[in-house]
């Protein structure tokens, strides 16, 4: 049935749009004229499916509004933590810098200080103490105790010149070449000594021999010779009967004697 | 202000959206979770799911379908999408159902401001002078009389498939 030729009166009266003698009027008319009865009835129905699909769609749009709100808020909160996550990081990596940073300049400030080669040589060499005075007096040489004296006494040059004065006759070879090139040594005069050094390792069966081997290697050291300073303090490292291979070890170990190889 | 659970479904029916407008935002993410892990639906996917359910389940209380408030409403919303999700629902008699989804379908045509001037007056039931204020027109007549003319259109739309 077509409503629209109704539409018009049945929408006032369904809106309350009527006054009373009118609502009165048309309630009559409503009892009498079956075409507007089933016009109304027809009306009725559609604006009852009306109110259905509105308070359907209002639901719809209510809930699909909410949902877009929820949306924007969990993307600002998730803006919001990313934010506060990355301040966070960025916190953590300049405190970590910072730490890097400082412990950087700890060590560099507080580090050991590497030796140089004249520090490192006075580091790692064991200087002969030379004969004590007991040891000197049993030769029964006087020469020998004064130079051993003046040698324990730091006068090399005066030790040297007592050491000198002694006839080859009245001590053995080898305890005159190995004190003279020790006194050398302590004298500065490296290349010196080092000739006779290497002579008093070449005596035979002397007990000075391991001992001027270890010299010999500190003087080798001393004036450039790495490779065959080297050589030699690898020989004495390897022999635990020598006194020094204990020293040697240690030299060998210290990248400061060595560090123009 | 909370309602009593035993007033929701009065509430419902004389169009008081709330309980579900609430229950929409209170579990919109642990739904979005189930669905997910149940039926490997996405977030939107499930937020739909749970807008559509929740109008239906409002449908239902409108239409009279459903007239006792089941005892654990989540279970049931939730039992309501896994169905929605095999497409199989409890429906109104077929002549209302398709009527009703037709007049639906003609009131999705009609102009946004048209569909609001309806949904103020059909369902929020304001009066013409209330409906012009939230419509921003000039008095109670002019919302009459815009009422009258949107009812019109629909009408048309309606007698035009018919």
């Amino acid at each position: 049935m077509d409503l629209r030729p109704y539409l018009d009166e049945l929408e006032r009266f369904a809106d309350g749009q009527l006054s009373e003698a009118e609502q009165d009027a048309f309630e009559q008319r409503l009892a009498q004229d079956e075409e507007l009865s089933a016009a109304y009835a027809a009306y009725e129905q559609f604006t009852a499916d009306l109110r259905w699909v509105a308070g359907h769609e209002t639901l719809r749009l209510r809930l699909r509004n909410l949902d877009k709100r929820l949306d924007e808020r969990q993307t600002a909160l998730t803006n919001l933590k990313t934010r506060t996550q990355a301040a966070r990081m960025r916190w953590s990596w300049l405190v970590a810098g910072l730490v890097l940073a400082l412990g950087v300049a700890a060590w560099f400030l507080f580090r050991p200080q590497p030796l140089d080669a004249e520090q490192a040589w006075t580091h790692y060499y064991v200087p002969d103490p030379g004969l004590s005075e007991t040891e000197a007096q049993r030769t029964s040489n006087p020469l020998l105790v004064q130079a051993m004296r003046q040698y324990r006494d730091g006068h090399y040059s005066a030790a040297l010149h007592s050491l000198r004065r002694i006839p080859a006759s009245t001590l053995g070879d080898d305890t005159l070449l190995y004190y003279t090139g020790v006194m050398l040594l302590r004298q500065n005069e490296a290349g010196a000594a080092r000739s006779y050094l290497t002579r008093a390792t070449q005596q035979p069966a002397s007990v000075l021999a391991n001992k001027a081997r270890y010299h010999l290697a500190m003087a080798q050291l001393r004036t450039g010779e790495w490779l065959q300073a080297r050589a030699t303090l690898q020989s004495i490292a390897a022999n635990t009967q020598n006194p020094y291979w204990v020293e040697a070890q240690a030299a060998l170990q210290a990248p400061e004697l060595f560090s123009r190889d | 202000m909370p309602q009593p659970l035993a007033a929701t479904l009065t509430h419902l029916r004389v169009g008081n959206q709330t309980f579900l407008v609430n229950f929409y935002q209170e579990h919109r993410d642990t739904f979005a979770a189930w669905a997910r892990q149940q039926h490997q639906l996405d977030p939107a996917a499930a937020h739909e799911l749970l807008r559509s359910v929740l109008v239906e389940f409002y449908d239902q209380v409108a239409d009279g379908r459903l007239t006792k408030l089941p005892a654990d409403v989540p279970a049931h919303i939730y039992d309501m999408a896994a169905q929605q999700l095999k497409a199989t629902s409890a429906a109104l008699p077929v002549a209302e159902a398709s009527r009703r989804s037709r007049l639906l379908g003609q009131f999705g045509q009609l102009s946004a401001d048209c569909q609001q001037v309806l949904m103020f007056f059909y369902f929020r039931g304001y009066n013409f002078k209330k409906l012009a204020g939230k419509m921003g027109f000039a008095n109670a007549t002019v919302g009459r009389l815009q009422k009258a003319s949107c009812l019109r259109r629909l009408y048309d739309l309606h007698q035009r498939v018919e």
